[in-house]
């Protein structure tokens, strides 16, 4: 197994272009897209009308800015309309007071989540400056913070069927979905060295040999395995480190749910394996299914999202769901390990099967 | 030493080798001749415990090997048709991983793959990557690693195909001093009739997935002993003469070839003047007459009807 295995890497490292195009498009699908994000964009121009103070002005922004979700930035009017006269910037805000306008040369769909940002922060900021008025003299803000330790009431939000409210965060959208939807082609090419041995007889070699059969196999999928979980581990811990990507604080969680998924994905590439003789047919194969498996397995977009019931019902015997969903439940959701525990052992369920399938045929074939 | 007996293979309802029964005695060269598709590969893949039989037996020394191929793994090293190595790395690379793969290590390994290198003249061209190798030299490291567990049977299944002249002919010699001075068992699939000639002591003729004829090389000339073959070169095809002749009771079979025709007749019939009045009649200009001796190509036509390259 141990001679199969170097062999690998020994053949990797002659031809790395194939493998490595993988990891760097990853990286620079998931950097370009992640600048979508609302938190990563540019500064949204902003004015104060004749209302507000410029000291007022300034506390308004500076309030704003608190939150961390947008940056905003205070400019002379004219400089601003003429920015979003001239299309350097979508929209601006301007500031009343007590209120807000979104100045916008044409409809943009982001506004929603910036109008969605302001009304939460006015409310609030209102709410405080009326409580001051009534109580002078007393911080209310401070003793509002120190309440919200740990609050009298908990409002837990739930939903009719019993999940957790969807939340979406566009950065690990993007970054798990890439992530497994390139990791699915590294570990089918990989993966495709059986076929080509098959193929090319070196495959009858080993067979021939003192090896045993199961050795080859084991040797072949320890590869794919390896390369597979270090190209999604890589590319987390670069973005987690080096982008400052919200990932959680449970990392061991998600490299758990890597390895999983990664069995699971060496199990499917076996059994499509099996399936095909010629390494050209697997070439056209692995592109429709990990791009069929991205997209139906909320890879490219959340399946929360998706409305059919058909494609939901197809989303479920595919790995790539299970894994986006541990990912998330770890990153966004938090959720304890019992909530893990489903699709991790439904992503290992689907390896056995997969594999043990994969294999069968494979050998069938032979005879 | 090794042998098989009626050995039978049914693909998807269809028979690729039907009773096909052959011995090797230890230190022969026997040579596996058929046209392509007579079922040469599928014989060797079930002599060699690559494939299945559907019926029949192999044998290594009287035990079958059937359910219990390990034995023959260990004796044998098979040099199939295709370029069986990786392209992207060097010979060296190539020998020193199917070393491996039989136990091989250390200085031991090392000695292996040297003399492997030596054995197909590679050493100085070791380090080289296998797919800028030229198509004699990649078949070439095949056969070298066939050859690095130091096999006492080595089958090849046409180790020449698609190769020039001079690797070929270092191949052949290859061959020879691993079977003669080697004291090598070698069983030599091809489809090119002047290399089994050159190579074998005895010769299998396969035709169809069967066993059609076998013996030495002598023996199998000699069931053609009763016939001498004429070859008529032409300066053009004479379809008419042609014709003619083919009626003639006496010629055996007659075939026309690029440069002329080829005749098989009775040994001493006195059919050549015949053959030169109907050649007077049909204005006929005949370059050369050569009366052969019968070689395999003949037998082989002879029992199949066609030519081996057909």
């Amino acid at each position: 197994m141990k001679s199969v295995f170097l062999l690998q890497w020994q053949r990797f490292r002659r031809a790395p272009v194939m493998m490595l195009s993988f990891l760097v498009m990853t990286i620079i699908f998931v950097a370009l897209l992640a600048g979508n994000n609302p938190a990563e964009r540019s500064a949204i121009l902003t004015y104060a009308d004749a209302s507000l103070s410029a000291p007022e002005a300034e506390d308004w922004v500076a309030s704003l800015n608190e939150a961390g979700e947008f940056k905003f930035q205070l400019m002379d009017e004219n400089e601003v309309r003429e920015a979003v006269a001239a299309g350097d910037a979508p929209l601006a805000l301007r500031l009343m007071e007590g209120n807000y306008r979104i100045v916008l040369a044409a409809d943009d769909m982001s506004r929603f989540v910036l109008e969605a940002f302001l009304n939460r922060k006015y409310r609030e900021e209102l709410r405080f400056q009326q409580v001051e008025q009534q109580t002078a003299g007393s911080d209310i803000r401070t003793e509002v913070a120190a309440l919200m330790e740990e609050p009298p009431l908990q409002i837990v939000t739930a939903t009719l069927d019993g999940k957790e409210e969807f939340r979406y965060d566009n950065q690990l959208q993007l970054l798990f979905g890439m992530t497994l939807f390139f990791s699915v082609y590294t570990i089918m090419f990989s993966l495709m060295k059986i076929v080509e041995e098959k193929k090319y007889g070196t495959w009858d070699r080993l067979i021939l040999s003192p090896v045993g059969k199961w050795e080859i196999y084991l040797g072949h999928l320890a590869y794919s395995f390896t390369i597979g979980y270090f190209q999604i581990v890589l590319i987390f811990v670069l973005f987690k480190y080096v982008f400052n990507f919200d990932v959680g604080d449970r990392f061991g969680a998600i490299l758990l749910i890597i390895a999983c998924y990664t069995f699971a994905i060496v199990a499917l590439s076996m059994l499509v394996m099996s399936l095909v003789s010629r390494p050209q047919q697997l070439q056209a194969v692995v592109p429709i299914i990990a791009t069929g498996m991205a997209m139906i397995g909320g890879a490219f977009w959340p399946i929360e999202l998706v409305n059919s019931n058909m494609l939901l019902a197809i989303s479920k015997i595919l790995p790539i769901t299970y894994g986006l969903d541990a990912l998330k439940g770890v990153a966004i959701y938090d959720r304890s390990w019992q909530e893990l525990s489903e699709p991790i052992s439904i992503l290992l369920l689907y390896g056995v099967v997969c594999m043990g399938i994969g294999i069968n045929l494979m050998e069938r074939r032979n005879y | 030493m090794l042998e098989t007996e009626e050995l039978k293979k049914v693909f998807k309802g269809k028979t690729a080798v039907e009773g096909a029964s052959l011995y090797l005695d230890k230190g022969e060269s026997v040579g596996l001749l058929g046209p392509n598709g007579a079922g040469k590969s599928t014989t060797i893949s079930m002599i060699s415990t690559l494939l299945k039989p559907t019926s029949g037996d192999v044998r290594l020394n009287g035990k079958s090997v059937i359910k219990n191929p390990s034995e023959m793994r260990r004796v044998l090293g098979v040099v199939p048709q295709e370029i069986a190595l990786y392209g992207e790395l060097t010979a060296y690379e190539n020998l020193k991983f199917f070393g491996r793969i039989y136990g091989l290590s250390g200085k031991a390994l090392e000695t292996a793959i040297q003399r492997s290198l030596e054995l197909v003249g590679l050493m100085e061209r070791q380090k080289e990557i296998v797919k800028t190798y030229s198509g004699g030299m990649k078949r070439r490291v095949n056969i070298a690693a066939a050859m690095m567990h130091e096999p006492e049977v080595i089958i090849m299944d046409e180790p020449t195909v698609g190769i020039d002249p001079q690797s070929r002919s270092h191949i052949l010699e290859m061959v020879r001093q691993l079977n003669q001075e080697k004291g090598l068992t070698v069983l030599y699939t091809s489809h090119y009739m002047e290399e089994v000639e050159r190579l074998c002591d005895r010769v299998y003729i396969m035709d169809h997935g069967k066993i059609i004829a076998s013996g030495t090389k002598e023996e199998l000339k000699s069931i053609l002993s009763s016939e001498e073959t004429v070859w008529i070169e032409l300066d053009r095809p004479y379809p008419e003469f042609f014709k003619e002749l083919q009626s003639f009771e006496m010629i055996k079979q007659a075939t026309e070839t690029e440069k002329g025709i080829k005749l098989i007749l009775p040994k001493g019939s006195r059919v050549l003047g015949k053959v030169f009045q109907a050649s007077e009649r049909h204005q006929v200009q005949i370059i050369n007459v050569n009366v052969q001796t019968p070689s395999l190509e003949d037998v082989f036509l002879h029992l199949t009807g066609r030519k081996l390259r057909d």
